[in-house]
């Protein structure tokens, strides 16, 4: 479905990504893991188009998408989540959420995919006229990932999606992207984490230093000696 | 009972007022334009002012240039409403669009509208001459209450000002559009992850600006004449709206635009006409003194 090959960024000088190839298919979970700062969100930005000057080949559906403005990528079905989450602070929930459904392809489903992500998340139904500036950091963080929902995507980029997060919170947003994965939707996830990614993820790649270090199936990464060290420190 | 002199003088002060309020509605839908383009793009735009010019020319051009009075006002504002919008957006997109792909680009679009602010200035001066022109008033004769005088004009003035921007209000509330302008304002990255176009926005909100101040030009070219210079008076004055009311918030800007609208009446009426510009930069002056982001700023 997705498909990234040979992807180098250079924010000025610093070469961030070398030759980064990765892929994912229709219904996968996919998540990159990786120490903090080593280019994992700027493979997730540079797949929605919001990173300038990223060289390589990004094929969506067949379609090559890098270097097409974010607006186009949002209605071939692609959007973002990201992890410092980008809310509108003074607006509603409500109208943080419709404007999620801006670009063309979302518009004419903006009714069934609020119910939907008001059946998710029950809690923003009773926050709808709160602005999103008082949200607590896990409502917030909810909000952002029903504000992607609401594009209509069916490829979903979440960016830390726990960062921040007590752990039964983290639990909770978990389970839901399951859900939601579980509903069609394919899921491209960026964690520092292991033990919460092993009940979600059916692929694993980790990046390390802007390099692809690993990719295999979950069950590998659980085994991998050199993951259980750096990550779990075991 | 009071005299007949504080009779007249109340009159008179109550002349003042009117005069006052209605100028000052015109600077509040000028402001609001001026606030939406800073709010939204962060860069400012020195032309502002000769948009003002644009709008009264424009009407000035239909009405006398080319004699076409069918409908009055009516009939300039349905064309040179829609005139100045493509005006705006084509500048935008022809010149301060490809500004923004470069580094500290805010500082270039002021120096580049200033740029233009100049050139507009001189293009007016060749095109219409130096020597004022003027637009009949949009409805001539007065409404008397008791022994008060109103004119017609001054109160048709101000109730299309604060109808100008209370439409301007429900779009931003309302529309598509007017949302996602708030968007980009609120939060430009956020924006772009949704798939709102930026560019478009920036372009239709210079264009929506223009509009403000271009209806602005015409509601009073009819009280005060219009030259190639007053663009920078009125830039002038919408700046210290701006500041005084402080950068960004639309709300201090209408309170700061009545406050000066009355404070030029009174000033005006006091002490003649033209010590109004000087009061206007004390207040801007005492504004940055004593409390620099100015009525309802944020400050930083």
């Amino acid at each position: 479905m997705l498909n990234v090959s040979n992807l180098n960024v250079f924010y000025g000088e610093s070469h961030v990504l070398h030759d980064v190839s990765v892929s994912v298919g229709q219904g996968e979970v996919v998540v990159m893991l990786g120490p903090n700062g080593h280019g994992k969100s700027t493979l997730l930005k540079s797949i929605c188009g919001l990173v300038d000057n990223a060289k390589g080949v990004i094929t969506y559906k067949g379609k090559e998408i890098n270097g097409i403005a974010t607006e186009n990528i949002v209605n071939l079905g692609l959007i973002y989540i990201a992890e410092n989450r980008e809310l509108f602070p003074h607006m509603t929930v409500l109208e943080n959420l419709k404007l999620g459904a801006y670009s063309k392809n979302a518009r004419d489903h903006e009714k069934e995919n609020l119910a939907w992500v008001f059946d998710l998340f029950p809690r923003l139904v009773e926050r709808q006229k709160q602005f999103a500036s008082t949200m607590s950091g896990g409502e917030a963080r909810m909000l952002a990932v029903a504000r992607g929902l609401m594009s209509n995507a069916d490829f979903l980029c979440i960016d830390e999606p726990s960062l921040g997060l007590q752990p039964s919170l983290r639990h909770e947003i978990f389970s839901t992207i399951r859900q939601i994965n579980e509903q069609g939707k394919t899921v491209l996830l960026v964690e520092q984490n292991i033990p919460q990614i092993a009940e979600l993820a059916d692929r694993v790649y980790v990046m390390e230093e802007g390099r692809i270090s690993f990719e295999g199936d979950k069950d590998e990464a659980l085994s991998n000696e050199h993951l259980r060290e750096i990550f779990l420190g075991m | 009972m009071f005299s007949e002199d504080t009779i007249l003088l109340l009159y008179e002060i109550t002349d003042v007022l009117i005069a006052g309020l209605s100028t000052g509605s015109v600077y509040a839908l000028m402001a609001v334009g001026m606030t939406l383009v800073y709010g939204v793009t962060k860069a400012f735009n020195f032309a502002y002012g000769d948009f003002f010019n644009m709008g009264g020319y424009f009407a000035w051009i239909l009405m006398f240039g080319i004699g076409f009075q069918f409908g009055g006002y009516v009939t300039v504002l349905i064309v040179v409403m829609p005139l100045m919008f493509l005006v705006g957006y084509a500048l935008e997109k022809l010149m301060v669009a490809p500004l923004r792909k470069r580094a500290d680009w805010e500082n270039k679009v002021m120096m580049l509208t200033l740029g233009l602010a100049l050139f507009l200035t001189s293009l007016y001066t060749v095109v219409f001459g130096v020597r004022m022109k003027s637009l009949p008033p949009i409805l001539e004769g007065t409404l008397e209450v008791g022994q008060l005088v109103f004119s017609y004009q001054d109160i048709l003035i101000f109730v299309m000002s604060i109808g100008g921007i209370m439409v301007f209000g429900w779009m931003l509330n309302n529309t598509r559009i007017g949302m996602a302008v708030k968007a980009v304002a609120q939060n430009p990255i956020g924006a772009k992850i949704v798939g709102i176009p930026k560019e478009r926005i920036f372009a239709s909100t210079f264009a929506i600006s223009t509009v403000m101040v271009g209806f602005g030009g015409i509601l009073l070219s009819q009280k005060w004449f219009i030259n190639p210079m007053s663009g920078g008076t009125i830039m002038v004055k919408a700046w210290v709206v701006t500041a005084f009311g402080g950068m960004g918030s639309i709300r201090g800007g209408l309170y700061a635009a009545f406050i000066i609208g009355l404070l030029e009446a009174f000033v005006g009426w006091l002490f003649g006409m033209s010590y109004s510009i000087i009061a206007l930069f004390i207040l801007l002056l005492a504004t940055l003194v004593i409390r620099p982001q100015g009525l309802m700023g944020k400050g930083d």
